[in-house]
């Protein structure tokens, strides 16, 4: 069904590291998300009505993927229940079968500190890390665009991760960047929140969501409210579009406790609250560039922490968007060692 | 990146308001024919929907400006326009409806001498008109929901423009424009306040229905796209007041509006002063061409007894909102709808007006 469209890349698309082709393997990185800033339908630029997404980037976490290589085996081994892994191997390695020194088969390692099925895009993140890895070993970096292409295909859905210079609103069905709305987010602090401990959200089996009417006329509206967000680095903003959409997705795929987590966020002078709409995690905002933005934080998570076990929820972490949080170092990309899976 | 473009249609250019600046927390929302972005989205969904095949006659009573946008969209689709109208429609209107190929009916003069005024006479002559024609299609301005559902781009702008605005005022009629827009809003911005603007004998907020000398807000019929739900506050301007205020935001800064706009712009610029804090925008529908022999013109307005008093400074605020009083007044509507804000009024004495109201209804 894909093989039609794995297309040979055309030498201008691809940056090639002079010296490094042919080398024993090839290694990828890609980096986590901790679900949506926005989710819905959105017209792109034919004017045509598009399931689309804002990603909310997660630094810190991130899936690192080897790729040993075969030239006799035309298979790809890689852990049993990664099929997706495997999909995403194949597809790269017949993009890259016209490659002088192309490899026919092989291995994939993954080594990842993403949880599973909770919204944080393991899956992207693996596909993403093992399309680089191949490339990789072809001595080649692809852009964003092509390597979004290729993950697109070989898991039907994905986020943008892989688009990592800018902030984009993403056909995540296919590939596609509808808008892109800028560089950067405006720094921000994330109290990162697991609304469902152990439950497990399986995004392929995940119907899309049948949008009504004023759902659909609201979407083009937050697209504009993100814009400005965006653009001006509006943080309280962002976080009206964020909590917005989180409630339209109540409809859908509902967190356990979302208004009480709005609550708490607001009364330590947060923005706002964002989900994953294809998984358990929640996201409260902060501006970073607040006074006493950090101090704010860890009271409202020092609070949530207390009733967290009573009323079920986990606390996962902070997180820095575009700002660094004191004790929480961006992570190294190639640094990659716990190992959940 | 993105370049600058050439609009395909003339009625393209009249769908993005000009936002300006007027006070360092107002804004106004500066539209040529605000109707044309109702009549517009309507004409062409019908379109990309079939219901407007090729000899498909366009029908809909109005006198005013929703009529010059269906005339003007009509043009473009090639489609004939028939407007049913009250027998007192502006003579310049009229040629230039004519112009456009309109055909404009009107209803005869005694029809404004029984309940319902002419407006209920131009619904009956409406549908005479449907059963003349083969096929018609009419837009319902007053039922559609595609009327408000129209002015998302208008919230799409507001918020793009200017991020969280807390209030937004303006004139209503059909009250599409109202409560499309702060519907809209509301989507990101949940606490944003609407004040409407209405004016005495409008039965849209509780008034009976009486001669009105003010045009392009208030109504004789109770609109089913008005959701009175969205107002916080609504406050009621008479004539003298809007045209006073018209001709301040003309002085003041250049903006050449219409009457509709000018009575927004009086409650927006005390409501504005008031909360300093409050990022708030007015609606200003249409431009002043229309009433230069009137409105603009000082003879006609000392003539008409329109400068006899000076214009107030804020309105008196009114506990019964069914009680006409003074020249410019308001209500505290609290998001309510029609009937709770009547069941608070109902013990009221003199609630006549409510009574007249509900019958309109
Ligand atoms: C000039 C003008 N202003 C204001 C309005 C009120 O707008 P809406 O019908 O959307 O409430 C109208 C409506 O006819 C109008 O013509």
């Amino acid at each position: 069904m894909v093989a039609v469209q794995v297309l040979s890349p055309a030498a201008d698309r691809c940056y090639h590291r002079a010296g490094q082709a042919g080398s024993e393997i090839g290694v990828g990185y890609a980096p986590a998300h901790h679900g949506e800033l926005l989710q819905g339908i959105f017209a792109d630029a034919a004017g045509q009505p598009r399931r689309a997404l804002v990603t909310l980037p997660q630094p810190g976490r991130g899936t690192r993927a080897t790729f040993y290589p075969s030239y006799s085996h035309s298979g790809v081994l890689g852990p049993p229940e990664q099929t997706l892994v495997r999909r995403a191997a194949m597809l790269a390695l017949r993009y890259f079968s016209t490659f002088p020194g192309a490899a026919k088969g092989g291995r994939v390692e993954i080594s990842s500190n993403v949880p599973t099925g909770i919204g944080m895009g393991s899956s992207t993140s693996d596909v993403t890390a093992t399309i680089r890895a191949v490339a990789d070993f072809h001595g080649v970096t692809l852009p964003a665009d092509e390597v979004a292409r290729l993950a697109v295909l070989a898991e039907c859905a994905s986020d943008s991760i892989m688009i990592d210079d800018r902030v984009v609103l993403f056909g995540h069905r296919d590939g596609t960047v509808l808008e892109t709305l800028g560089h950067r987010l405006p720094p921000m602090f994330v109290i990162s929140c697991d609304t469902e401990p152990g439950a497990r959200v399986d995004t392929l089996r995940l119907r899309p969501a049948d949008y009504d009417d004023a759902e659909l006329a609201g979407f083009g509206v937050l697209r504009a409210a993100l814009r400005r967000a965006v653009a001006l680095g509006d943080a309280a903003l962002l976080g009206r579009v964020a909590t917005a959409s989180a409630r339209i997705n109540e409809r859908y795929l509902p967190k356990p406790h979302l208004d009480r987590l709005l609550r708490a966020c607001l009364r330590h002078g947060g923005c706002g609250v964002q989900v994953a709409h294809s998984g358990t995690v929640a996201g409260l905002l902060f501006d970073a560039l607040a006074p006493d933005a950090e101090q704010r934080l860890r009271r409202c998570a020092a609070e949530l922490e207390f009733d967290a076990s009573r009323i079920g929820i986990a606390i996962t972490g902070l997180i820095g968007v575009s700002a660094s949080l004191a004790g929480h170092p961006a992570a190294d990309p190639h640094e990659v060692e716990v190992l959940v899976r | 990146m993105s370049i600058q473009t050439a609009f395909e249609e003339a009625t393209e250019t009249y769908q993005v308001p000009r936002l300006i600046r007027l006070a360092p927390n107002l804004y106004g929302a500066c539209f040529t024919l605000m109707k044309m972005i109702p009549a517009r989205f309507i004409l062409r969904r019908a379109e990309a929907q079939g219901l407007l095949p090729p000899h498909t006659v366009i029908v809909e009573t109005t006198s005013g400006t929703f009529g010059l946008a269906l005339a003007m969209q009509g043009v473009h689709m090639n489609r004939r326009v028939v407007l049913v109208s009250d027998p007192v429609i502006d003579e310049r209107l009229y040629r230039r409806l004519t112009d456009l190929g309109a055909v404009v009916d009107r209803v005869p003069a005694a029809a404004g001498a029984v309940p319902g005024g002419y407006q209920a006479a131009r619904l009956r002559r409406l549908a005479e008109v449907r059963t003349e024609h083969e096929s018609t299609f009419c837009p319902e301005q007053y039922s559609n929901p595609d009327n408000p559902r129209s002015y998302a781009t208008v919230a799409e702008l507001f918020l793009e423009c200017l991020g969280q605005i807390d209030c937004v005022v303006g004139p209503v009629g059909s009250g599409g424009s109202m409560c499309g827009t702060v519907g809209n809003l509301r989507t990101v911005l949940p606490e944003c306040r609407a004040i409407g603007v209405d004016t005495h004998g409008s039965v849209l907020f509780g008034h009976a229905d009486g001669h009105r000398e003010l045009r392009g807000l208030g109504m004789s019929l109770m609109p089913a796209n008005l959701d009175h739900r969205v107002f916080d506050q609504v406050h009621w301007c008479s004539a003298s007041a809007a045209y006073a205020a018209t001709r301040q935001l003309h002085r003041r800064h250049a903006l050449f509006m219409g009457p509709s706009g000018g009575a927004a712009y009086l409650a927006a610029r005390w409501s504005a002063a008031a909360n300093p804090n409050a990022l708030t925008v007015v609606m200003l529908p249409d431009e002043g061409y229309r009433y230069q022999d009137t409105v603009y013109d000082d003879n006609w307005l000392r003539g008409a007894g329109h400068l006899d008093q000076p214009l107030a400074s804020e309105p008196v605020r009114v506990s019964d909102p069914t009680r006409p009083s003074g020249s410019w007044t308001c209500f505290d509507w609290g998001r309510r709808s029609y009937a709770e804000v009547m069941a608070g009024v109902a013990g009221v004495a003199g609630a006549a007006g409510a009574a007249g109201a509900r019958e309109a209804r």
